[in-house]
């Protein structure tokens, strides 16, 4: 028999591992670093506040209906002082719960307790289907969202639509281009490769004068990039509208082709091979080691506080092209603003919403500095003034001429409702092409399987 | 430090009652139970609402499976099942008792050694040292993994550019065959500074009488201090390998930092608490996460257990 000294201490050693539970729930439970591989989107960047900070509102009548908003764009607070003095019957409340994944972890727990969620929060358009199948959103077309549709770019408008419901309101996006340091391509006799062929034989021969230096990196293991990349060379991996059937197919034609584009680039380290947006990157890229990048009009505002060799040389040019001569465009990230279905205040949400992605009053205040957001809001981002806006890392050059011509012919992308779960897989799976453990082709197989594994453990109806 | 009070309070308690005659508790045992329950209340209201309530909760989680198509179904022990046929998660589970199976040691011999020259009084300035050696406890694990993962850079890195120039080209701290030993060299500055201090309260508290009875005998130095002084302070080197190893099974900031700097390495399930995490924040499924949090959480009690089993053969605290 055990005596109860002994009984006691294997108590003691029990207690010690109910502890450890606790502590792993403690620790899941305020994870604002990025998911290992991923899990934050490009625009989550380095931010990380783990408690909401309350940015503005306040100074409101007490007889005003009262809005909780959710967002991370620098700046933000500059439009919800100027709704609050313009609509003096709504009062909203702005408070920053971290970028990406720091907004959505505290989102997705206070939607499933059923309280706690604000009435708008700031959504990537990847994310949004997510948020769509758990029934978590209002549709606005009875608050007037249909008034707008012909103000947007109508791959965006799309991205915010499922059947005949609207399920957000579109704000910005980031038109991807060929981002480089004219001062470098010039040392080199480079010109800005019209196509990707073109842009294979450039990277080429600036790898072989310089073996240090590579003309772009090609972050695999960001799946967003990735996939952006996929969508303008027509090898889009997912087909999804709404409901339980579900299509994958990350081994067709479409998809073989563009890693076989890749794969020698690859095996030749023609490319460098390093994470988009961290310090590594970022560094290479200011001191010319590499120079160019696929970029978002969105990129350069997190790449400017680290340039300190090359400021005033980057030149923005359009994405290159498949086919020599077509015009398809990319986009890398961007926002959505929706309702949730927690709000008490639907009708004064969804003003709110329209408001700050439709109307020219905020879009005055958000396409400056600190938020420079890029608008799908047509009248904004065909505006030559837009157009013209100048940036000091780009000299005197007006990069949003090249950004904003790409715009309109941006390929659908219709996500998959699971998208943190493709974002953190991806990032693991796509890590291994990276250190060459895997080819582009092979991290294909292993990812197609892995998404038809666990869409079909979600219940999903999967075709490939 | 709560596991030791826990061993000596029912032993006082067993004291108090064997005071009473005749089997009967004394109102004095009665009053002193009544105001030791008043003392414990608070804790066992804290314990019980953030401990055991959470717990029990997330053992009854762990038997539900929600589907995004479908909500949310009684699954029985299916998430253990997958769980238990995890090789992922298993390679996770290994991974991190070979990482604490090598950290732990060499942590603990450095900090002895440490803690021997203080208690020996010898070195100038101790009290100094023994303040700086502890600072990298003070810096939290977060920050001092971002310092580090400057230091071991694949391209910038010092500690890179120094073995480059010493003769090993390519050399990558952070690559896939040198990522755990990078991060054994980030946990052994992090903690040694905190373990040496427990070991030097321990040197400090053996009798002096029995230093001076060996020093008296001619003793060397070298004996007194691994014949007669190591073995007076192992119980407090086990609770420090009891400790670490919890720590040690919990591995998540340090991989999860360092994952920034090189990619591909560090994956969704490298460590058994980087798994948990991303099964239940980015796959969303939480209630395989809560399976997965309790199977580590038996693991780890089973350690504690053969290491309670080790120390009661060895006949420690008896």
């Amino acid at each position: 028999m055990l005596s109860t000294r002994r009984i006691t201490r294997l108590a003691t050693t029990g207690l010690a591992g109910a502890a450890a539970i606790t502590l792993l729930a403690a620790c899941s439970g305020s994870g604002s670093s990025s998911t290992p591989g991923g899990g934050a989107s490009p625009a989550a960047g380095a931010s990380s506040a783990t408690h909401a900070a309350v940015l503005a509102g306040g100074n409101c009548s007490s007889s005003a209906t009262r809005l909780t908003f959710w967002a991370w764009v620098p700046g933000m607070s500059r439009a919800v002082t100027q709704f609050n003095a313009t609509h003096p019957s709504v009062c909203v409340t702005l408070e920053d719960p971290g970028a990406g994944t720091g907004e959505y972890v505290p989102l997705n727990n206070a939607l499933k307790a059923g309280t706690g969620a604000p009435d708008v929060a700031e959504v990537e358009f990847d994310l949004l289907p997510s948020y769509e199948i758990q029934h978590y959103l209002v549709n606005l077309v009875p608050y007037g969202a249909n008034n707008y549709k012909s103000d947007f770019a109508s791959w965006a408008w799309s991205q915010v639509s499922q059947g005949g419901a609207v399920y957000a309101m579109p704000s910005d996006f980031g038109p991807m281009g060929f981002y480089y340091d004219q001062a470098t391509l010039a040392k080199y006799h480079i010109t800005p490769p019209a196509t990707w062929a073109q842009l294979a034989q450039d990277a080429a021969k600036l790898h072989s004068e310089d073996p240090r230096a590579y003309l772009i990196d090609f972050p695999a293991n960001d799946p967003q990039w990735l996939m952006d990349m996929m969508a303008q060379a027509g090898a889009w991996p997912f087909r999804y509208s709404g409901g339980a059937s579900l299509t994958i197919n990350w081994t067709g034609p479409a998809q073989e082709k563009f890693a076989s584009f890749w794969q020698p680039l690859i095996n030749s380290h023609t490319v460098a091979l390093i994470t988009d947006l961290t310090a590594g990157e970022l560094t290479d890229m200011d001191n010319g080691s590499i120079a160019a990048a696929i970029y978002s009009a969105w990129a350069p505002s997190y790449f400017a506080p680290d340039v300190k060799r090359s400021m005033g040389q980057w030149r923005a040019s359009a994405l290159p092209q498949w086919s020599a001569g077509a015009s398809v465009g990319a986009d890398w990230g961007g926002s959505t603003y929706p309702v949730f279905s927690e709000s008490k205040h639907p009708a004064q949400a969804a003003q709110f919403s329209e408001w700050l992605t439709a109307t020219g009053q905020s879009w005055n205040i958000v396409k400056t500095p600190p938020s420079s957001l890029f608008p799908t809001y047509l009248p904004t981002l065909q505006s030559s003034a837009f157009k013209a806006l100048a940036y000091p890392i780009s000299g005197g050059s007006q990069p949003n001429q090249v950004f904003s011509a790409g715009a309109l012919s941006i390929p659908q992308t219709p996500w998959p409702p699971f998208m943190t779960q493709v974002l953190n897989q991806g990032a693991t799976t796509f890590g291994g092409v990276m250190t060459g453990k895997e080819t582009l082709a092979q991290a294909f197989a292993a990812f197609q399987q892995q998404e038809v594994s666990y869409a079909k453990s979600q219940g999903f109806n999967v075709s490939t | 430090m709560s596991s030791s009070t826990e061993v000596i309070a029912p032993a006082r308690r067993e004291t108090a009652a064997r005071r009473a005659p005749g089997g009967r508790r004394s109102a004095y045992a009665r009053r002193r139970g009544r105001s030791g329950l008043a003392f414990v209340t608070p804790f066992m209201i804290v314990f019980m609402l953030f401990m055991i309530v959470p717990l029990i909760y997330a053992i009854y989680q762990s038997l539900y499976t929600t589907k995004l198509i479908g909500g949310t179904t009684f699954s029985g022990f299916a998430n253990y099942s997958t769980v238990l046929r995890s090789g992922p998660f298993w390679g996770g589970v290994i991974r991190v008792i070979i990482f604490g199976g090598i950290q732990i040691p060499v942590m603990l011999a450095i900090a002895f050694f440490f803690a021997t020259i203080f208690d020996l009084g010898v070195a100038k300035w101790g009290r100094i040292f023994r303040a700086i050696y502890f600072v990298p406890f003070a810096v939290p694990i977060v920050v001092s993994s971002l310092m580090w993962g400057f230091l071991f850079d694949p391209a910038y890195g010092p500690f890179n550019r120094f073995m480059n120039a010493i003769g090993f080209h390519n050399f990558n701290w952070l690559s896939t065959n040198l990522m755990v030993p990078a991060i054994i060299i980030i946990a052994i500055w992090e903690w040694t500074g905190y373990n040496s201090i427990i070991l030097y309260t321990a040197l400090k508290s053996v009798p002096r009488d029995v230093v001076e009875a060996a020093i008296l005998d001619d003793t060397p130095l070298w004996k007194i201090i691994l014949r007669i002084k190591l073995p007076l302070v192992r119980p407090a080197i086990i609770l420090l390998v009891f400790i670490n190893t919890i720590g040690a099974m919990q591995l998540f900031i340090e991989p999860t930092i360092l994952n920034n700097y090189q990619a591909g390495v560090v994956t969704n399930t490298w460590t058994p608490v980087i798994d948990i995490y991303s099964t239940a924040i980015s796959n969303g499924e939480y209630q395989l996460g809560a399976a997965m949090a309790v199977v580590l959480a038996v693991v780890i009690i089973a350690i504690s257990v053969a290491s309670l089993v080790f120390r009661n053969r060895r006949r420690e605290f008896t």
